[in-house]
């Protein structure tokens, strides 16, 4: 089987150094693949590699292939990548009092993905909001839909978040620490939403997190990346259960 | 949870630390005081601004007298007399045999006096044309001026400095060097030379939006140069990088999330802009190339003060200055205290 997402030889550097060296690794349809390691170690830069959004001074270099869903993404026009962008893709930030906008509602912030990528009327675009509100468990959608950023307790916001990149129906998600910025037991409570909507949304997903319960909870494959190489690989039971690595022996114990 | 415990937002907390702010507040009631005299000049002047009486040319204030004949009376007004005196220098004499009294609410008007009374609160002009009124009418023209040429200058300001700091890069070179280009030449001199190339057939009102425009194309640069600072900075928020990873147009990006956050900080530069068109536009009228008479403007009503001999025998006519300055002190005033309401150090 075809996987949705296969990234091939990606290297990334800003001048002459290197950020991400030669990394390649497939996500077959409807598993969730971990990308972990410690701070610096090119997670992000992959994560916003696939959508093509890395800072100006970073350069993917030549040789690197994205496919996904059949489309090498680093030959795409930007019009067409545009498009893809939270429409076949969303991303699930780390912080989402800053990834959202304060000037905004929620609702607001949700319908622009939709008039970005689908003709809905104002009406359908509404409803399939408080759908998708109300698919991430937000006690009361309608509130949420009217409410500003600030508004929500940070649970709330991190579900907010999610069903903004939901919304447009993309087939692949990419969540960048999403919980890295919520007190335990929310963790719990998202990664928790993160199992349900696997199960019930059928989601690929590629999950970033230096969280090894969290990646052992919810991935089905793992790769351990240090200083933007992959130093081990494999299902998430082989790599926490028995680490080959001295890097992964390092996380798994400071884990346990 | 009610939506109006969420008020102090940054600019709610700005604006109680400008209400807080003495000299700010008084400056903003002297523009309200300004602005409303002008709108209701129509209602406020006894006179239509191209009223005219050549017999009371440069004739003095009129005074408004209550007692008569050692009795308090209705207010009202002598009549003044042109003579001459012995140096043939034309003198007013105030003619107590004659009464004009003063009605109210007559006609539309707040007050004046029935021909052939004039009424002349702060004096006439050479071709007996009351000053009041003319100020109130040439306060439309100056105050709409500044207003005027800066909404032009910041939509031009917001496009240009938005696209040039959201893309950076070669977009950024071209644009700011073409601001730059903008800011190099001396504006005055730009300014009379643009004014140049206005046909002379042009009526008052043609005249009016050639001259906004003049101000516009001079000063839409250095606030290009503003925006596109703060757009700088914006687009690495957070939700700027979130809008692009949902595939949110470019367009959309710029209008919604970069620009509405910019426009707090750049009402301070606004005020301060305004004070500078309203001055610019004076400068144009004083040389007689702004807003042509009859149709006063605080500009064109201080050119009759160019010259040495009005001004010692009727100083009344210096009063468009006063105005003038009155208008771009308040706005400066104003717009320094939005800067300081708005800077966050300020107010700790």
């Amino acid at each position: 089987m075809i996987p949705l997402l296969s990234i091939n030889n990606l290297t990334v550097s800003v001048g002459p150094k290197v950020l991400v060296n030669d990394v390649s690794f497939d996500v077959p349809e409807a598993k969730i693949l971990a990308i972990a390691g410690g701070s610096g170690s090119g997670k992000t830069t992959i994560g916003l590699s696939i959508l093509r959004l890395l800072p100006s001074a970073l350069s993917i270099q030549g040789g690197s292939r994205i496919v996904f869903e059949g489309h090498d993404l680093l030959g795409l026009p930007e019009a067409d990548m545009r498009r893809c962008r939270g429409a076949r893709i969303g991303m699930v930030f780390q912080e989402p009092l800053s990834a959202f906008d304060p000037l905004f509602t929620i609702g607001q912030q949700l319908d622009e993905v939709l008039v970005a990528h689908t003709r809905l009327t104002k009406s359908g675009r509404y409803e399939k909001i408080l759908q998708t509100l109300n698919e991430v468990e937000l006690p009361d959608p309608k509130r949420a839909y009217v409410s500003f950023p600030h508004q929500l307790s940070g649970g709330m916001r991190q579900r907010a978040m999610i069903a903004q990149a939901m919304v447009g129906d993309p087939s692949l998600i990419i969540a960048d620490e999403p919980t890295s910025s919520l007190d335990v037991t929310l963790q719990v409570k998202i990664m928790e939403l993160f199992s349900k909507l696997r199960v019930k949304k059928n989601m690929t997903m590629v999950l970033i997190a230096h969280d090894l319960g969290m990646i052992s909870h919810l991935a089905d494959e793992v790769i351990i990346c240090r200083a933007g190489q992959i130093v081990e690989r494999g299902s998430v039971r082989q790599v926490i259960d028995s680490p080959q690595h001295e890097y992964t022996k390092a996380l798994v114990e400071a884990f346990q | 949870m009610g939506r109006k415990i969420n008020s102090n937002s940054r600019t709610s907390l700005a604006f109680a630390s400008f209400r807080r702010n003495r000299m700010g507040m008084i400056c903003l009631w002297g523009l309200v005081i300004l602005y409303a005299m002008a709108i209701f000049a129509d209602f406020v002047s006894p006179y239509s601004y191209k009223d005219e009486e050549r017999n009371f040319s440069y004739c003095p204030p009129t005074r408004i007298e209550f007692r008569d004949q050692g009795k308090w009376a209705a207010p009202f007004v002598y009549h003044y007399a042109l003579t001459f005196d012995a140096m043939h220098r034309r003198v007013y004499v105030v003619d107590r045999s004659q009464k004009y009294p003063l009605h109210f609410f007559k006609g539309g008007r707040l007050w004046g006096v029935d021909a052939p009374g004039r009424f002349y609160w702060w004096g006439a002009d050479a071709r007996g044309r009351d000053l009041f009124s003319r100020i109130w009418y040439g306060a439309r023209i100056s105050l709409s001026i500044g207003l005027l040429g800066v909404g032009i200058s910041f939509m031009l300001g917001l496009l240009i400095g938005g696209l040039a700091g959201f893309y950076g890069g070669w977009v950024d070179s071209v644009l700011m060097r073409i601001c730059e280009m903008f800011m190099m030449l001396p504006g005055f001199y730009l300014m009379l030379a643009l004014r140049a190339a206005v046909p002379e057939n042009f009526n008052s009102v043609q005249v009016y939006f050639s001259v906004v425009v003049i101000l516009a194309f001079i000063g839409w640069a250095s606030l290009a140069r503003i925006i596109r600072g703060m757009a700088l900075s914006l687009r690495e928020r957070d939700f700027v990088l979130a809008a692009k990873t949902m595939g949110v147009p470019d367009v959309v990006i710029i209008f919604k999330h970069i620009l509405p956050q910019t426009i707090s900080y750049s009402m301070a530069t606004l005020m301060l802009t305004v004070s500078s068109y309203i001055l610019a536009e004076a400068g144009l009228s004083v040389v007689g190339l702004g807003i042509q008479d009859p149709v006063p403007s605080w500009g064109n009503l201080l050119s009759d003060a160019m010259s040495i001999v009005p001004v010692l025998f009727a100083p009344w006519i210096l009063l468009p200055g006063l105005f003038i300055f009155i208008a771009v002190m308040c706005f400066n005033v104003v717009g320094d205290a939005l800067r300081d309401a708005f800077d966050p150090m300020f107010n700790e």
